[in-house]
């Protein structure tokens, strides 16, 4: 099966976020980014689908931040092709984003496109379902692994719902998966193997870099969240506490 | 008169011949045995550091290391903390040996000398000495074979049982039993010649006048029972003729004379007929033993010597690397871990001082070794392609991930196995693989990421010296005595922190100049590289060796034995002295630098951090330190070389307990401290101690009966200051 997966860099929330002094956007100056993580899970899954039904794996990612590390990772893992997407600034926003993406995957011919079903910068929306409307192919989001059906062209998709429920989904071919979570969680890759990957490792430019995408939306004002009411704590001696639960779970109604 | 030791006594000549014919046959077949035990070893890999092997035999022929050699080769050293085992093996072994050199040396009396010469070594006084010698030895190993069936049959240990890896409490007996069998037929076939011997004087005595006597022993075939020369028979039939004793040197064998005295009331016929069928025994019994020995158990008597006259001369913390990408198969071992492996009596001493398998963790170092082994006798010294993968059902990924790292069996070990490594190099597939425990891939990820398992911002690692009332200065910036190298759980762990800050405070009292490298540190590596993550390990090790390099000091110092390990033995670019604090510490103190005030009246215990002791000899500086500070220290049962891991190392500290488990290292560590009388508190000298102990006292429910603290918090208790006094020291030497 020959498929495609789109990785996306996200800030390491590791250290805090930074606005810039323009309030309307956030100054990546001293932020490391990192693959983020329903990514990770979209990867995996392509590779494990690979390693079981074989195929060809294609990893898009638009080139901003730590990107190289990412790819030489994925290329570690067994992806069989790196495509990279120029940029000279930050990504913008998923639908933006999303023109570039299906830009970058149309001449790959995919049958199967996976991309993590969120980022934590998805400004006005997820990259996934505007993908695949870019692509002009069927979406299902928020899958929780995949396998390759009893029909042939189809997969089977994994899909849970509140309540315990599990549905299982044929999707016809081709189509664009939002993956949430993988079959099994990422494998550990040895960073001799990343190190080799970088020694052998060709990226190929894609021609979507040309292609102009405006933003149709713009950030007004970022700032952090205004606090709330916040959690009073009990202080005083073991009965003192004690007698002030009693009291509150009685106000609640919860005990008489 | 003369007399010498009798050849061949009441052997057909036929019987000789054959024996002859064999002799070429079996060594033969010995020398076929190693020969084809011997060609697997070299299946493995070249030798990291060795040029080769005939170089490093030649090296090793050397008075100082034969030295080293011969108490742990000859005499089993490394057995004597384990006194009934050390005295049965010597049993075992010095038995045979004897009885082998003394049937080499009869060899030598009839077939060098008799046969050529018409002369005897084995005569007169000499003779006695070797009839007593061969007696006394040949009881000495009947006692050592019996001691061993004591163990064996009564005593039945645990670690002489593993039924994956077919060690069992009768893989022994066949060899045991035929020693044994050897042994007692030799002594019987001793007893019957000297009984023919009463025989034949009671008959000289009875007959009347010199030459009847002469004509009794003619009849009774003596000069052909001699196998000497004419003239020397006439000497021998005279001097009995004349009353003496056919074999005058009987008395000097005393279970033989006794066993004589027992089979005399036995015709003479019975006798020689016995006895032949007793000498064929025990000559077949031998030479089995002898084609047997490279198809058995009992090919450690050469392994293991060889073993130990080729082990690695590198110090036990710098770990080799047969392959970066790990060990799939026995053809990815080094020649060398072929020989280890090949070299092991099953003894399961390793297993006994593993603290995985003392809590329950499903890993005998033993029986991965004998799993290796075992595949290795399998794989044909010329095969063509790859044996098959270890990692399947001889090797598990639990037992590779139980292991601690902290070299208890590799210490013990009497034939010199370094099982860690192998392991290591065992692990280094799965990481390669990709599998590793959810717990272990967090951690590797964030070494990978961020040069620390927290997971927290390298730029965080200096902030625990923030409540300092004091800065210490950055070792990048400007010129310091002592670099501390301070590692991940000093720096991050918010219980770990106050201890780090503490001795930062006592070095400060000390007037040491110490500087940071600050968030440029990144962790040593130790932990990562015993994982079997070979290439991060490398990562690491470049990252802080560029960062070392920009630095301007004198001496690294470090508060964790892990980063102490890898700096002093595995980073090749450091060339600096590498000191733990312990021993700061304790050169402070006798140099009078450091003046304490206040005399601690404690009774304390201390544990030896694995990667201090075991792997770095250091035991006598934080005991010196804690004799300076006042405490009267108690020592636990497992101390010293003996020590018993936290199970910290090796990565374990970031993985999952395994469900087998009964209980923790840490906590079988902390109930083996609160058996001891009246100690008060567990002083360690290492982070993760400090972490683990702390943990285990609360899970075991021994919170308030035994205080865990850092070697450097005692220091700072007895200089008697307070933290108000230390703002004036700072402000002092501003």
């Amino acid at each position: 099966m020959n498929i495609a997966v789109v990785v996306r860099q996200v800030p390491d929330l590791i250290e805090p976020l930074e606005i810039a002094p323009s309030g309307t956007e956030f100054d990546f100056g001293s932020a490391s980014f990192l693959l983020n993580e329903s990514d990770d899970h979209a990867l995996e899954q392509a590779l494990l689908l690979k390693e079981a039904h074989g195929g060809h794996v294609t990893v898009v990612a638009l080139d901003f931040g730590d990107v190289d590390n990412t790819l030489y990772t994925a290329a570690a893992k067994g992806a069989d092709r790196i495509v990279k997407i120029a940029r000279d600034d930050a990504p913008p926003p998923p639908r933006a984003a999303a023109v570039l993406y299906a830009e970058a995957i149309k001449p790959i011919a995919p049958e199967l496109v996976l991309v993590g079903v969120q980022a934590h910068d998805e400004l006005d929306g997820g990259v996934a379902p505007f993908l695949a409307a870019a692509l002009g192919m069927p979406y299902v989001g928020v899958i929780r692994g995949v396998a390759v059906g009893a029909e042939p062209g189809a997969v089977a998709a994994f899909k849970e719902f509140p309540g315990a429920v599990m549905a299982r989904m044929n999707v016809k071919l081709p189509a664009v998966l939002g993956i949430l979570g993988a079959d099994q969680p990422p494998r550990y890759v040895p960073v001799s193997r990343i190190r080799g990957a970088m020694k052998t490792t060709q990226f190929e430019e894609s021609a979507a870099a040309a292609v102009s995408s405006e933003p149709l939306t713009a950030i007004a004002r970022l700032y952090p969240p205004a606090a709330g009411s916040r959690a009073e704590m009990l202080s005083g001696s073991e009965t003192e506490i004690a007698s002030r639960i009693v009291d509150i779970l009685a106000q609640k109604g919860l005990v008489k | 008169m003369e007399y010498a030791r009798p050849i061949m006594w009441n052997v057909p000549h036929w019987a000789e011949i054959a024996l002859y014919v064999m002799i070429p046959i079996v060594l033969a077949a010995f020398a076929a045995g190693v020969y084809w035990r011997a060609r697997k070893w070299f299946l493995g890999r070249s030798e990291p550091g060795v040029e080769s092997v005939p170089r490093l035999l030649l090296a090793a022929i050397h008075p100082g290391r034969l030295a080293r050699w011969t108490p742990a080769a000859l005499f089993q050293s490394r057995l004597s903390p384990d006194l009934f085992a050390l005295v049965m093996h010597w049993a075992i072994l010095w038995g045979m040996a004897v009885l082998f050199l003394g049937t080499a040396l009869a060899t030598i009396d009839q077939d060098f000398t008799n046969l050529p010469f018409d002369f005897q070594l084995l005569r007169g006084k000499f003779y006695c000495l070797f009839e007593i010698a061969l007696d006394v030895f040949g009881v000495v190993l009947i006692l050592g074979l019996g001691m061993a069936a004591y163990r064996r049959y009564l005593v039945r240990p645990k670690r002489l049982q593993a039924t994956r890896t077919g060690v069992s409490l009768w893989d022994g007996f066949p060899f045991l039993a035929t020693i044994a069998l050897v042994a007692v037929t030799g002594f019987v076939a001793e007893g019957l010649r000297i009984a023919e011997g009463f025989h034949i004087e009671a008959r000289v005595a009875a007959a009347e006048g010199l030459d009847a006597k002469i004509r009794v022993l003619d009849e009774m075939g003596f000069r052909e029972h001699l196998h000497v020369g004419r003239e020397r028979q006439d000497v021998q039939v005279n001097r009995i003729a004349d009353g003496g004793r056919v074999f005058p040197a009987a008395i000097w064998a005393p279970v033989g004379y006794g066993l004589g005295k027992a089979f005399e009331p036995l015709s003479v016929d019975a006798i020689r007929a016995l006895h032949q069928g007793v000498w064929w025994a025990h000559g077949l019994l031998a030479f089995g033993l002898i084609a047997c020995i490279p198809l058995t158990k009992a090919f450690h008597l050469i392994s293991s010597p060889a073993n130990i006259l080729l082990h690695s001369a590198d110090p036990p913390g710098r770990l080799a690397v047969a392959v970066e990408s790990g060990v799939t198969n026995v053809r990815d071992l080094t020649w060398r871990q072929l020989l280890q492996v090949d070299a092991c009596t099953w003894c399961g001493k390793c297993q006994e001082a593993c603290p995985a398998n003392q809590c329950g963790f499903p890993l005998s170092p033993r029986d991965v070794v004998q799993a290796v082994d075992s595949q290795l006798l399998r794989t044909p010294a010329k095969a063509n392609g790859e044996p098959p993968s270890l990692h399947d059902s001889r090797v598990r990924p639990e037992e590779l991930w139980a292991c601690c790292s902290c070299r208890a069996c590799e210490e013990i070990c009497p034939v010199f196995v370094q099982h860690p490594r192998l392991i290591v190099d065992l692990r280094r597939h799965l990481v390669d693989q990709g599998q590793v425990d959810e717990g272990l891939q967090d951690a590797l990820m964030n070494f990978q990421r961020y040069g620390n398992s927290f997971g927290q911002s390298p730029r965080k690692r200096p902030d625990w010296t923030k409540p300092l009332d004091f800065t210490l200065k950055d070792a990048r910036k400007e010129e310091v005595e002592y670099l501390w190298f301070v590692g991940d759980y000093a720096s991050y762990d918010q219980r770990v922190q106050e201890v780090t800050r503490t001795i930062a405070r006592v070095l400060r009292h000390a007037g040491v100049d110490v500087g940071l490298l600050m968030e440029k540190e990144q962790n040593a590596g130790n932990d990562v590289r015993r994982i079997g993550e070979e290439g991060l390990f490398a990562m690491l090790r470049e990252k802080n060796a560029k960062e070392l390099s920009g630095a301007r000091f004198r001496k690294l110092l470090t508060t964790d034995p892990h980063t102490y390990n890898a700096l002093k033995n595995e980073y090749d670019e450091v060339v600096a002295p590498v000191l733990h604090y312990t021993q700061l510490l304790d050169e402070l103190l006798r140099g009078g630098a450091l003046r304490l005030h206040r005399k601690l009246d404690y009774v304390v215990t201390y544990h030896d951090p694995c990667y201090l002791g075991r792997f770095n000899g250091v035991y006598d500086a934080p005991r010196r330190v804690l004799g300076a500070v006042g405490t009267r220290l108690v020592e636990m049962p497992r101390h010293g070389p003996n020590s018993f891991c936290c199970g910290a190392g090796g990565g374990r500290i970031w993985m999952k307990d395994a469900p087998t488990s009964q209980e923790r290292p840490a906590e079988n560590r902390v109930r083996e401290a609160l058996a001891l009388p009246g100690v008060q508190c567990l002083v360690v000298a290492c982070p993760k101690d400090l972490v683990m102990f702390q943990d285990a006292v609360k899970t075991v429910g021994a919170e308030g009966r035994l205080r865990v603290a850092d070697l450097g918090e005692l220091v700072y208790e007895s200089l008697g200051i307070t933290l108000k006094s230390m703002a004036e020291v700072a402000e002092s030497t501003a």
